[in-house]
């Protein structure tokens, strides 16, 4: 046995500054910390290991040899890192410099610098090649695609686990809310993720990475280490305030004309007349209040009409007339600001034998529009214990309380205030007023009703009055964590078994109060009031056995093993219910207040199991720490899947090589080559291989029953992805300049789809194996440090990924899978192009390219041609856009001088398309500024022809002449929107590429000099931005981001919500 | 220390083994705890024979068009439909798929369970003869449905769910052939001594000689859709079923009829009351014939919204084709709105307008002309409640008298006919294909023609490419304006 000695040494800091408090404690077991002026003392033998660690910082080992002075240098976690530990799929640790395939690391801090509602949306644009999409419905859902959709119909989210536990990441909307058909966005539900209790984040994109994990890791993964109790003096304790103000950000709402008002101009007048006066003429000007549109008479304030709000005896204004003038407050002014407010705190301690941390977190979301809040609670426990010096005890739990009132709809229903706002509006009502109006009575007094007599509600309910009372609540209470035990059964062999646990119950409530106008949510309630609940509880449950082996062959060969096996159970059993006919009594929200009795029509019940068991091996070998080499092998057994086609296998093998170590260079601080190749196999969801029948509601005494629309299958198999990866990862400079870049190639094959067939067959669609999918890129990450001196320190990481989607076969006649459709427009697969492609019709062009009008004066029956003039447009649907962007990028400057630290983020996407709903409609009820502006002659665009009106659209004749025929727009049928087929569909595709100032964070810390003597060991304030500009984008009135729901239909907006720029501040203190 | 790794190790191979599960128990998670994979064969075909009332009855516009088809009615703000396009909504599409997945391919499987249900002392082959019998009428009417709407559609390959997703199509006439031998088999395997489907059957409530009138009537139908195509087979198709027995009164109706409920309401109280819109009004082609013969129907099928400064109502239909201001128009009658009144798919009046065509037609079917054409009038006139008195004055009318009326045999039956038909706008828009007349309008925005059918689903040129484009050239182009087989003239 070695000598025991006393071990000194000096900790500091990247630039050199002692740093006190920190702890050492040597792998005998003592433990001591730096005095203030960061030296340490230690007893410890030869051949121990030192480890020295501080909150915030990189933990450093050190082995004690010959010498009895050991200096360390800690660096701020989070800071680029070549080398070091990382945490790899199934929770293992491993250097970084031995890994074949590619990750990137996110530090906490930087994810919870601003206040997201979703933890995803602070990832958008830090890792190359993870897109992140917001929804843009506030608290909705977040999309998070890494290296694109490899599956047609599957789930392509991205896997999310917390300290080895997977969370259940399912949105479970209504369906048809993807692609706008309406309902809510309740947010993906890892939205339960703190992002305060972060320490990392690390994505690992490749299929080799996340091989252990077998299908679920099939779309990459995003491993979260939660903050952790340490080995600590005392209570260690940190507390984190923000405040945070959002504000709509003007360039993603419309810009409205103000020119004309109310109508679709059939008759050219808003009006119709009567009798109000009572003076026996009946040419009393009557606003036609019924018409949702504006292409009615022009403004003219010395014109007195009587308006809607003279049909109502409950106003002042009864039978009072008003100037014939625009509203002065528009739609634009129902967004008030929004205030988010974070505060957590947490505790920390440790000893020998164990550590805890204990974190509070309370979320609180003041929504942007009247009524709407969103409250979540978040307690996190976790904690480990040494019973012996070879057996420790893990666990960790966390608990969520998420509470949700008056999220604002989605997509194309009354709910949703944008849909009236951006597609169906009369510019002659003034918001103001119909907020005085609602706040007066408490009454749906709407501007739209069918006429002034019945005052019957027409298609839109006074907004303040739908934000009140036809709202919705929802509660979720999840509770995820793990447990576990880890036994070191020999000095190179240890085994640990963990049960892992997410599960949540969540309950939706929505209500329609009596009196609003049909057409809302579900079914019609026809004015008559409607009550829904969905309850449902969803779980995931994981058993873990994994023996790890861990040996040093010879001095120079390591070897790193393991062999595991794996249950998952996955369930969600649950019910929902609507009333049917309306509400017995108004305002009681309940299901046994239903007007008529409950049918099939009326509840559903959901009882989904499955579970996949799985056995796998994985084997690591190092050679003088500058080669290694991966091979792992997986089976997984899935229950959703027939007895004969149940089991499927799939490898992976990877290799690291570090040519820096041969490579004696002062230049070169780090080089490493890596390359790839894994499978992995897919199973499908529970019950898709028996046709089953649905009851509907019976008539009579008749009971009813009719098969579903998708034939299932018993001939389905796994779906197989191949993946090849190389990387190229080097440093100079003593690492103030770095880069990693990453090829990879997958192919998915034998896709699980629901391929369309026709009717003709008795069945909508058939589940099959039918497609491949192939999705290769190129991910790149750059570093720059311009400049690290001793005040100042700059330094800018660029993050750049594209990827090619391609679908490569699609079984039978089929050239395209359609994922989901809305009227005419449909998003989907086709053959040979990207998955999410989106189809119309569209433009017909000459040889040239030009857009063609139809010239054609008569039709061939002898009447004239209404269209003359106007484009030309394909007859069947083509490929008019394709969701998937071109490329996406980041780039991240920090700024630190002294105390003071400035971080920002730009965010680039490019290309990619959307198809807007709100252009396709609001483009023909004439409510932007554009239907109102002057023509190429100087005129109103909406004179009459006559009049010298109307515009020559750009495009050429059929003899290849330029286009000189001049076409009407002085009504709702113009060129530019949906009506009667006059502009195509493509008309309304916009290029989605954006650049935004994503975040911005300036951050002060108190000096060490002024703190040294307290008992406060940090005081950190900042000041934060998000979404703060959109530098660029070509989609008008919205931001191009903006969508409906995280899931595999993106690039479709209806009645699309604002972004909001937020401001705010923190403040942070540890002591 | 070694007795815990023993303990570990133990406690490890039995928390393996008791998580671990056989394929079987596997399989059995597999199956779907709520949603049945048998039932009994009178759910289906109740459940399908529904279904094609719901979609005739219909007036949605993402679902049935033909009352803008036959310009009974018109729409307001939104117009495309009018103009007769129909596919920004897909409506063939909608069409198509309701009749194969939701009523043919539940009739089929329901005669699967049939002939294999096990014969006892209730389920006798009599009842199990009545079963498949009823079920066979069923399915004629839907396959003549479909047949007179696209014209060739698949037909023996159709239905046969994953073993044949892409079904070849067939000839019309063809199909037509095979529908005249299902329904003569029907007919004469009905025997009314057993049951039927009992409470299954919605429709008839199990009166077994109900339906037999009614597939006698079905044959009369095609028989008579056949008279310019195929005179002689017409002829003897219609001889055989009136000597058979056809609908004699309106109580012998093919209806359904509708519940005082939302779930079981009639189609068109979700459309033109639940959903709170205003979008249709009677077309001017229609009010404008009635104000021109003063019908008295205007009354129920008209609401009385439009009075002149005396104070008489007035009635003046939307401007077909065109954007309408609700207010300014005729509404739909009240009649419309209730939830309980029924959808006719087959009636005697219908049957007598074609009776009348017979005997201009020279077939041997008894009566005269004028004879059937003035029962068709007032049955039908019976059935809207107008009094007998109005109905007697109507007949003498020198513009609808038989004898005075103005124009050609079809153009007299054509008119009152399609009055007749309004609230079914598929026949209505038949009677315009069979007679070409009464005269319609062309549609203000668009100027189009008519159209004489469906387009075939735009799914189907993507998903059933082959046959699709085979039968697009068989019927001579897939468009708007190709005649069918039978539209000879």
């Amino acid at each position: 046995m070695a000598q025991e000695k006393t071990v000194t040494g000096t900790v500091t800091d990247a630039d050199g500054f002692t740093l006190p408090d920190v702890m050492v404690t040597s792998s005998s077991g003592t433990e001591v910390f730096t005095d203030s002026e960061g030296n340490y003392s230690i007893q410890a033998n030869e051949g121990d290991v030192l480890t020295i660690e501080s909150l915030g910082m990189d933990v450093v080992t050190v082995t004690v040899g010959a010498s009895d002075v050991y200096n360390a240098s800690l660096r701020q976690s989070g800071a680029i890192e070549l080398e070091g530990a990382v945490v790899t799929a199934l929770g293992i640790t491993r250097e970084k410099k031995s890994l074949g395939y590619a990750t990137q690391e996110v530090d906490g801090e930087t994810l919870s610098a601003t206040p997201v509602q979703n933890f995803a949306d602070a990832l958008s644009g830090e890792v190359a090649g993870l897109d992140i999409n917001q929804s843009g419905t506030m608290g909705g859902s977040t999309n998070m695609i890494i290296r694109g959709y490899s599956s047609l119909f599957g789930n392509n989210q991205a896997l999310v686990v917390v300290d080895g536990t997977p969370i259940n990441n399912g949105v479970y909307s209504m369906a048809g809310q993807s692609i706008g058909g309406g309902g809510y966005d309740y947010g993906n539900a890892a939205s339960d993720i703190n992002p305060n209790d972060v320490e990392t984040i690390n994505v690992l994109k490749g299929a080799a990475a996340t091989a252990l994990y077998g299908s679920r890791g099939q779309n990459g993964v995003i491993m979260i280490t939660t903050k952790k109790g340490k080995r600590q003096k005392g209570i260690g304790v940190q507390i984190n305030s923000s405040i945070t103000v959002g504000s709509a950000d003007k360039e993603t709402l419309p810009k409205y004309q103000n020119k004309y008002g109310g109508g679709y101009g059939g008759d050219g007048t808003s009006f119709v007349t009567a009798d109000i006066n009572g003076d026996g003429i009946d040419e009393d000007p009557v606003v036609y209040v019924y018409d949702d549109a504006s292409y009615g008479s022009a403004f003219d304030p010395n014109l007195m009409v009587y308006n809607w709000d003279s049909f109502y005896p409950q106003l002042p204004t009864y039978m009072q007339m008003t100037p014939w003038v625009a509203g002065k407050s528009t739609p634009n002014d129902i967004w008030n600001t929004s205030l988010t407010t974070v505060n957590s705190a947490s505790f920390t301690g440790g000893n020998e034998d164990g550590s805890f941390r204990l974190g509070f977190t309370n979320h609180l979301f003041d929504g942007p529009v009247d009524n709407f809040t969103i409250k979540r609670n978040t307690i996190d426990f976790s904690g480990d214990y040494n019973f012996t010096e070879d057996l420790k005890v893990f666990a960790s739990m966390t608990y969520t309380n998420t509470k949700g009132k008056g999220r604002i709809a989605t997509g194309y229903e009354g709910r949703n205030p944008m849909q009236g706002f951006r597609q169906w509006w009369n510019l002659g009502v003034d918001m103001q007023k119909q907020k005085d109006a609602y706040f007066l009575t408490g009454q749906n007094i709407t501007w739209n009703v069918t006429d002034a007599e019945s005052l019957a509600v027409g298609y839109a309910d006074n907004y303040y009055f739908n934000r009140y009372n036809n709202f919705e609540t929802d509660e979720r209470n999840r509770y995820f964590g793990n447990v576990g035990l880890e036994y070191q059964l020999t000095e190179w062999l240890n085994v640990m078994g963990r049960f892992t646990f997410d599960n949540y119950n969540e309950l939706r409530e929505e209500r329609i109060a009596v009196g609003s106008a049909g057409g809302q949510g579900w079914i019609d309630a026809g004015g008559a009031g409607e009550y829904y609940f969905m309850n449902h509880r969803v779980s995931e449950m994981n058993y873990d056995v994994i023996f790890n082996i861990h040996e040093d062959l010879t001095d120079n060969i390591n070897l790193n093993a393991n062999v595991g096996w794996n249950l998952r159970v996955n369930e969600r059993v649950g019910n929902s219910a609507i009333t049917n006919g309306g509400l017995k009594i108004p305002g009681l929200y309940a299901i046994t207040n239903t007007a008529q009795a409950l049918t099939e029509d009326n509840l559903s019940q959901f009882d989904t199991r499955k579970k996949v068991d799985g056995l796998f091996a994985n084997a690591s070998l190092g050679f003088w720490n500058t080669l290694f080499l991966d091979g792992s092998i997986r089976t997984d057994r899935s229950s959703a899947l027939p007895i004969d086609n149940n089991r499927y296998w799939y490898p992976s093998g990877s290799i690291s090589f570090l040519f820096s170590e041969l490579i004696d260079q002062d230049w070169l601080s780090f080089g490493k080559l890596r390359g790839n190749y894994a499978r992995v196999g897919n199973d499908t969801d529970a019950y898709q291989l028996i046709n089953t029948y649905v009851f509907n509601p019976g008539f009579g005494e008749a009971y009813m029953a009719t098969s579903e629309l998708t034939s299932n299958n018993p001939e389905l198999k796994a779906e197989t992805m191949e993946e090849i990866e190389v990387g190229l990862e080097a440093a100079f400079l003593k690492n103030r300049i770095s880069f990693d870049v990453s090829y990879y190639n997958r192919n998915t094959y034998d896709l699980l789809t629901p391929v369309d067939i026709s009717s003709g067959s008795g069945f909508g669609a058939l589940w099959m194996n039918s497609g491949d999918i192939e999705n290769k890129g190129i991910e790149a990450r750059l570093t720059i440090v311009p400049i690290r001196s001793e005040n100042f320190t700059w330094e800018m990481t660029a993050n750049f990924a594209k990827n090619d989607n391609k679908v490569t076969r699609i079984s039978g006649d089929n050239e395209f899978l359609q994922l989901g459709s809305m009227w005419n427009i449909q998003v989907g697969a086709t053959l040979g192009e990207a998955f999410g492609t989106i189809r119309g019709t569209n433009y017909v062009f000459d040889d040239n390219g030009h857009r063609l009008v139809d010239d054609r004066q008569t039709l061939e029956n002898g009447s004239t041609n209404p269209h003359y003039g106007q484009y030309l447009f394909t007859d069947n649907n083509e490929v008019i856009g394709n969701m998937n962007p071109d490329w996406t990028g980041g780039l991240r400057n920090t700024l630190a001088y002294k105390n003071i630290s400035l971080s920002f983020l730009i965010d680039v996407q490019k290309g990619g398309d959307v198809f807007s709903f709100d252009t396709y409609y609001g483009y023909a009820t004439g409510l932007y500024d554009f239907t109102a502006g002057l023509n190429d002659l100087g005129n109103p665009v909406r004179n009459p022809l006559d009049e010298g009106g109307g515009i020559i659209l750009s495009g050429v004749k059929s003899d290849g002449t330029p286009n000189d025929i001049r076409v009407s727009a002085s009504d709702a049928n113009n060129p530019w929107g949906y009506r009667s087929n006059f502009a195509p569909e493509a008309n309304h595709i916009y290029d989605a590429s954006f650049v935004k100032l994503r975040n911005v964070t300036l951050s002060y810390s108190l000096p060490e000099s002024l703190i040294k003597n307290t008992f406060i060991k940090n005081f950190t304030i900042s000041a934060i931005g998000r979404n703060l500009w959109i530098i660029h984008k070509n989609v008008p009135y919205s931001d191009p981001e903006a969508g409906l729901s995280a899931g595999n239909i993106q690039g479709i907006q209806s009645g699309a919500h604002p972004t909001f720029r937020e401001i705010g501040a923190s403040v942070k203190i540890e002591f | 220390m070694k007795k815990m790794k023993k303990y570990i190790i133990a406690i490890l191979s039995i928390f393996l083994m008791t998580m671990g599960c056989t394929d079987e128990d596997y399989a059995n998670l597999n199956e779907d705890p709520i949603n049945p994979s048998e039932v009994p064969a009178g759910f289906l075909f109740a459940n399908a024979t529904k279904t094609i009332f719901d979609q005739m009855g219909s007036t949605s516009v993402n679902r049935n068009v033909f009352r803008l088809f036959a310009q009974y009615w018109t729409e307001c703000q939104y117009t495309t439909e009018t103009n007769y396009q129909i596919d920004n909504r897909s409506l063939p599409d909608t069409h198509w798929g309701i009749f194969y997945r939701d009523v043919l391919f539940d009739l089929k499987n329901a005669i699967e369970l049939v002939e294999n249900q096990e014969i006892t002392t209730d389920f006798t082959p009599a009842v199990q003869a009545n079963q498949l019998a009823i079920i066979r009428i069923v399915e004629v009417y839907a396959w003549q449905q479909l047949v007179d709407t696209f014209g060739n559609i698949p037909y023996t390959e159709a239905l046969m769910g994953s073993e044949n997703t892409t079904p070849a199509y067939d000839d019309a006439q063809t199909i037509y052939d095979d529908l005249i031998s299902k329904i003569n088999w029907a007919y004469e395997n009905l025997d009314s001594s057993a049951v039927g489907f009992e409470d299954q059957d919605i429709v008839y409530h199990d009166n077994i000689e109900s339906w037999k009138k009614l597939a006698s009537t079905i044959k009369f139908k095609i028989g008579m859709r056949l008279a310019d195509q195929n005179p002689s087979l017409s002829q003897t198709l219609v001889t055989e079923a009136v000597s058979q027995g056809i609908f004699s009164s309106s109580s012998d109706s093919f209806s359904l009829q509708y519940e005082n409920n939302n779930t079981n309401a009639n189609p068109l109280y979700a459309d033109l009351y639940l959903s709170g819109r205003q979008d249709f009004v009677p077309a001017n082609t229609f009010v404008d014939n009635l104000n021109e013969l003063e019908d008295p129907r205007r009354s129920v099928f008209f609401d009385s919204n439009l009075v002149d400064d005396d104070g008489n109502v007035y009635y003046e239909g939307g401007i077909y084709g065109s954007l309408n201001n609700y207010s300014l128009f005729t509404h739909i009658g009240s009649y419309f709105y209730a939830p309980d009144i029924p959808v006719i798919l087959m009636d005697y009046s219908e049957i007598e307008f074609l009776l009348a065509e017979a005997v201009e037609r020279g077939y041997s079917v008894g009566g005269s002309a004028e004879e059937h054409y003035n029962n068709a009038i007032r049955a039908n006139m019976e059935f809207w409640e107008i009094e007998e008195a109005a109905i007697d004055s109507y007949l003498t009318q020198s513009n609808v008298a038989y004898s005075t009326a103005p124009g050609t045999w079809k153009e007299k039956i054509g008119m009152q006919f399609w009055i007749a038909m309004y609230n079914r706008g598929f026949e209505g828009w038949t009677v315009w294909r069979r007679y070409e007349a009464p005269t319609l309008n062309l549609p203000a925005e668009s100027n189009a023609d008519i159209p004489v059918r469906f387009t075939y689903p735009a799914e189907e040129q993507t998903l059933n490419a082959t046959n699709w484009s085979a039968a697009a050239s068989a019927i001579g182009g897939d468009n708007l304006y190709t005649k069918l087989f039978w539209d000879v003239n």
